[in-house]
């Protein structure tokens, strides 16, 4: 992470009304030049609606929005010209092949990088004539990166880069984004999934209800609310949860996923007492493992909701 | 502007890659004009009638009555000027030669005999026919008669035969539906790309406005320009219309009728949320304006509550327009009067398109 001179994105106090629904309501932050910076949050959380009013699709109702410091309201032409989009929902001519689509938005900017490069940027060398309707899912979504990157921008915004993507076609976007950061682009994306912000983001927000709650690095947020490691396991009966709390070093006891999570500062005095007082009550703890705390943690402790509910 | 045609020349390979969309575009109204040139335009090899009116009832206007007897292709049907004309009208006969009262009198003193020629300026190819015939056997009388000194003349006269029997009549009016269609159909892929998130996506880059906008409305009228040609053509090619007007007339017509559809369908496209809703609302747009406006029968056959709506359709209209143009048909309104509706929904549709267009 290299931050240095002024913040390409500063957004202050900002709000969104759509008629009664606050979707984004009184939000701040920056992120530095050379940065990638996430806003994690289940659908509905103003995630997009943020992104949209930096990327100029939309107006606030108040705050002020800079990107590369250029007012958003006043200036959105210019700022268009230098930022790179991605959209949520990936739709592109049909009918148009991935060379054409590229060629066509190179023309709507004054400066754009050579398709080929682009293509190549993207691996998409073997499908640059077939029509974007023929793509998979993962190659139209390196198409949409590709596009975004036409007019070689400083900030590149993101919306949910992988969300119905398999696995593998995860792993391969996550390459590019970390090529952009590489080449010395600012990104700022969106995302649900926790792994991903973990694997990609210098820093974080999370966001809820218009709100953000947190802000930092994914350690940062980790570590400011669990000093501990978690133990977790399956159990059939469930043992009862008063009882484990008072286990030597748990800290906070949750059912998480059908799992049982013990927060605990002191690992192997758990798992001890943990076994002892499984083996009184001839239960047979399954699936027992440890892990850090996730930013999914941080999520659950924030709002009380998994990230995906 | 360069954006603007990059844009404009996507959208055309867009629309060439989709064989629906051309099929609806190009081969459908060629089918119609085939259609309905296969059930009104008549074949060449059958005798062709027409009527006889004999006012002068002498020896002369016999022997006149006989040389257009053995002609071998025309049938002759005799009767009254009034009883012929409503024949006409209906289509059955193709034109009526009148020999005035007087005829044998004049021919013996050789003052100067008018023989009157009925026909119907929308069916060229018989008029052709039948003015070549007349020509020439009141050349032969007046050889015979005169020794070559012109003492029958023809007097040439029109009447616009009852349009279903034209396929001239239904060439401007099968233009005019293209155009219609043409026009109201742009809504369906505007909403389509606005529900997929094309406008979306495309609102992000620099694109201005206008330059979307413009290249939809150059997309459509470079189809309008190729839509006419094609129709024109094959009405001219196949069935033989001739076209009496100005083509820079019929093409200014054909660019501000596909402009005003256009316009219609781009408000209808600010009020409609899913392609399927544009696709309903398009049907009950266009199908009923197909049958009210008087494009394939005559509008004075709609019962008067019709006929008050089909006054307000601005199909009506741009038929109408095109029809004199292009084969100088009985009309519903002055010319002037047409290109002012067809200019007031233009204006009126476009500033509604462009208060109330949603680009997502």
């Amino acid at each position: 992470m290299t931050r240095s001179g002024e913040p390409v994105i500063r957004v202050s106090g900002l709000k969104k009304l759509y008629g009664d629904v606050k979707a984004v309501d009184g939000v701040s932050f920056e992120v530095g030049r050379g940065e990638v910076f996430g806003m994690l949050g289940p659908n509905g959380a103003g995630k997009t609606t943020t992104i949209e009013i930096l990327e100029g699709l939309r107006d606030p109702d108040e705050g002020t929005a800079e990107v590369l410091g250029l007012d958003v309201c006043k200036h959105p032409q210019s700022i268009k010209q230098r930022i790179g989009v991605q959209l949520q929902s990936v739709s592109l001519y049909p009918r148009l092949t991935v060379r054409e689509l590229l060629d066509l938005f190179g023309s709507f900017f004054e400066h754009h990088l050579p398709t080929q490069q682009l293509i190549d940027a993207v691996d998409l060398g073997e499908r640059d004539k077939a029509r974007s309707m023929n793509l998979s899912g993962g190659q139209q979504q390196r198409l949409s990166i590709a596009l975004a990157l036409v007019n070689d921008p400083e900030l590149v915004f993101l919306d949910e880069p992988t969300t119905g993507l398999d696995p593998q076609a995860r792993r391969s976007l996550w390459d590019l984004v970390k090529g952009l950061q590489a080449r010395g682009k600012s990104v700022m994306l969106t995302t649900h999934y926790m792994e991903e912000a973990t694997e990609l983001c210098d820093r974080v927000a999370i966001m809820d209800h218009g709100h953000i709650l947190e802000m930092g690095t994914v350690q940062e947020l980790i570590r400011r609310r669990f000093k501990e490691r978690a133990v977790f396991f399956d159990t059939s009966p469930q043992l009862p949860m008063d009882r484990l709390a008072r286990l030597d070093g748990v800290v906070r006891a949750a059912q998480e996923d059908g799992q049982t999570v013990l927060y605990s500062s002191d690992i192997p005095g758990t798992i001890g007492t943990l076994l002892a007082m499984a083996d009184s009550l001839s239960v047979d703890p399954h699936n027992l493992g440890i892990r850090q705390a996730t930013l999914e943690d941080v999520f659950l402790d924030l709002t009380g909701r998994a990230l995906r509910d | 502007m360069k954006t603007m045609l990059r844009l404009t020349v996507a959208n055309v390979k867009s629309l060439t890659r989709d064989r629906a969309a051309l099929f609806w575009t190009f081969v459908f109204p060629i089918m119609f004009v085939f259609l309905f040139g296969a059930i009104f335009g008549g074949s060449g090899t059958t005798k062709i009638s027409v009527g006889f009116v004999d006012e002068d009832n002498t020896p002369a206007s016999a022997a006149i009555s006989q040389a257009f007897g053995q002609v071998e292709f025309l049938t002759l049907k005799t009767g009254s000027l009034e009883d012929l004309k409503d024949s006409m009208q209906h289509g059955d006969v193709a034109a009526i030669i009148v020999v005035p009262k007087g005829a044998m009198t004049a021919l013996a003193a050789k003052t100067p005999l008018g023989l009157q020629i009925y026909t119907d300026p929308s069916k060229s190819q018989t008029t052709q026919v039948i003015d070549g015939v007349v020509v020439q056997i009141v050349n032969h009388i007046n050889l015979g008669l005169a020794g070559g000194s012109e003492v029958v003349t023809v007097d040439r006269r029109t009447l616009q035969a009852q349009p279903l029997t034209a396929i001239g009549y239904l060439v401007p009016s099968i233009l005019a539906m293209a155009l219609m269609q043409l026009g109201v159909f742009a809504a369906i892929p505007l909403v389509q790309q606005r529900e997929k998130g094309i406008l979306k996506r495309l609102g992000a880059t620099p694109l201005a406005r206008w330059q979307l906008v413009g290249s939809n409305i150059l997309e459509r009228l470079i189809v309008a320009v190729l839509n006419a040609v094609l129709i024109i053509g094959i009405g001219v090619l196949v069935f033989k219309v001739t076209i009496i007007g100005n083509l820079l007339a019929v093409a200014a017509l054909v660019i501000l009728g596909a402009a005003a559809f256009l316009a219609i369908g781009f408000a209808l496209a600010s009020f409609l949320k899913t392609e399927d809703q544009a696709s309903g609302v398009v049907q009950v747009v266009q199908i009923p304006m197909m049958f009210l406006s008087g494009i394939f029968f005559s509008f004075e056959f709609l019962p008067d509550f019709l006929q008050t709506i089909a006054r307000f359709l601005p199909l009506t209209y741009l038929a109408d327009a095109l029809r004199q143009v292009m084969v100088d048909g009985t009309q519903v309104a002055p010319l002037g009067v047409d290109v002012l509706i067809l200019t007031a929904w233009l204006v009126v549709c476009l500033s509604v398109a462009a208060r109330s267009f949603r680009w997502e």
